[in-house]
């Protein structure tokens, strides 16, 4: 198939050389076609999806080229102002995902991304689940917990976070759910097909 | 008054201390004036070039390549304790507070730490001993690790408190102290200040200290605005801190190779 491409391409390369480029274009490149008239392309106006691959490359390069310096230029400011943590406000109530990186029994230490973890107790039902590295849901109550005691200079803070855990991620938990349906229910000889076992 | 006694035995080999040294600020003042010099002067011309040399260039270690502000950004270097757990002190280094909670201005951390790593890239290289001190009961290990690994020392148990002040009589007498003390949190377990802080500045050992927005930053030598409860934050400090000291060891061992293969004819190499 290359082969005869570039057969026709070099027959036709005198006459026509805009169509019989567009052709190789469309195809695979070939080597030894494109050396030939890779000259006559720089030269020549590029037409029909020529150009526009051209175009575009150039604008995704141009896209790539501006985002990778502004991320290397971009202040602090800018960097705060977009940061998640300042565009959620404040922080009552709001849901957000946390990943656990530490177990005790039933506590479990989550990390949401903020300055402090929070601990939650394990739920009764689905607490299996929860292990270290498991994402999970939280609705959060307060970023540090931190009071004015009667005679104090400065506050006492507690160095964690509060908030109420939601469960598990949904789209973990639904997957769970379908694999564990599928080893509970009994294998019934009638239904069974070759490519489940 | 703080006087060092150099007795050679514990020393162990280090002529440089008897060298002329050059510290920025937090100097040793020694109270002896008389320098003991070392026998070979051609020894001594090279250890001199090889002690001088770094101090021609601002950034000769290049430490500010180490880190970018995305990555203490990244790292939540920005995020301090609430407005009531506020430091008096540490107004100047906040750039503001966001619904009760205050944030530490980037820019000025920036340029804190890289004066800081600079000035420990410097103590590395003239071979000092250097103390990781962080009474934080959940960043033991990885400060006593990265202690370890950059071949320093770390103590983060209960502090006794004669350590440095009473240092002669606790230990035995010509017993060598720190030459570089880095408080990785300045705060013990009941957030008072660390003693360490005080008897470093009573000994006239320079600190290095990362402050939170509830710390006090007065007698840190080079203070480093950051957050210290955060593990990715002290995870990025250890990991700075540790690549800069083995930088400037390296540094110092290719420094020394160089100069002892040039030939002893010619003393000025």
């Amino acid at each position: 198939m290359a082969a005869l491409c570039s057969v026709v391409s070099r027959s036709r390369c005198g006459f026509r050389s805009a169509s019989c480029r567009f052709i190789r274009s469309s195809f695979s490149s070939d080597s030894s076609g494109g050396s030939g008239s890779d000259q006559a392309d720089a030269d020549r106006p590029r037409y029909g999806f020529a150009a526009a691959f051209d175009l575009q490359s150039e604008l995704r390069r141009e896209a790539d080229q501006g985002a990778s310096s502004s991320g290397r230029d971009e202040s602090f400011a800018s960097l705060l102002r977009r940061s998640p943590l300042i565009q959620m406000g404040p922080a009552k109530d709001k849901v957000v995902v946390g990943r656990i990186f530490h177990v005790v029994q039933d506590d479990l230490y989550i990390d949401f991304g903020g300055k402090f973890h929070c601990v939650c107790r394990r739920p009764a039902e689905g607490g299996d689940k929860l292990q270290r590295g498991t994402r999970v849901r939280l609705r959060l109550q307060d970023l540090e917990l931190t009071s004015r005691f009667l005679g104090a200079k400065t506050d006492t803070t507690l160095l964690e976070a509060q908030a109420v855990l939601l469960g598990p991620m949904e789209g973990r938990d639904g997957r769970e759910n379908q694999n564990q349906d599928r080893m509970n229910r009994p294998l019934n000889p009638s239904t069974v097909k070759t490519e489940d076992l | 008054m703080a006087v060092r006694t150099l007795t050679k035995g514990l020393l162990g080999l280090r002529q440089l201390r008897t060298a002329t040294i050059g510290y920025s600020c937090g100097g040793h003042q020694y109270a002896t004036a008389a320098t003991v010099k070392t026998p070979q002067p051609q020894t001594d011309d090279v250890t001199e070039k090889i002690l001088n040399l770094p101090l021609e260039k601002p950034d000769y270690f290049c430490v500010s390549e180490l880190f970018s502000l995305k990555d203490l950004f990244d790292a939540r270097v920005h995020l301090g304790h609430k407005k009531g757990c506020r430091h008096r002190l540490m107004e100047p280094y906040l750039y503001g507070c966001r619904l009760d909670q205050d944030i530490i201005d980037l820019d000025q951390t920036v340029e804190h730490l890289q004066q800081a790593l600079n000035f420990t890239a410097h103590v590395a290289y003239r071979g000092g001993i250097i103390l990781f001190v962080n009474r934080r009961r959940q960043f033991v290990h990885l400060v006593e690790s990265t202690a370890r690994d950059c071949g320093e020392y770390a103590h983060t148990r209960y502090w006794q408190g004669g350590l440095l002040t009473n240092a002669h009589i606790q230990y035995s007498p010509g017993v060598r102290l720190p030459d570089l003390i880095i408080f990785l949190s300045t705060l013990n377990n009941v957030f008072q200040q660390h003693v360490g802080i005080r008897d470093a500045a009573k000994m006239n050992i320079p600190t290095v200290g990362v402050v939170d927005s509830n710390c006090n930053p007065c007698l840190v030598t080079y203070p480093v605005p950051g957050n210290d409860d955060t593990p990715a934050a002290m995870e990025l400090y250890c990991r700075l801190f540790k690549m800069t000291i083995t930088r400037a060891k390296d540094k110092r061992r290719q420094m020394e190779i160089v100069h002892s293969l040039s030939p002893p004819s010619t003393p000025s190499s």
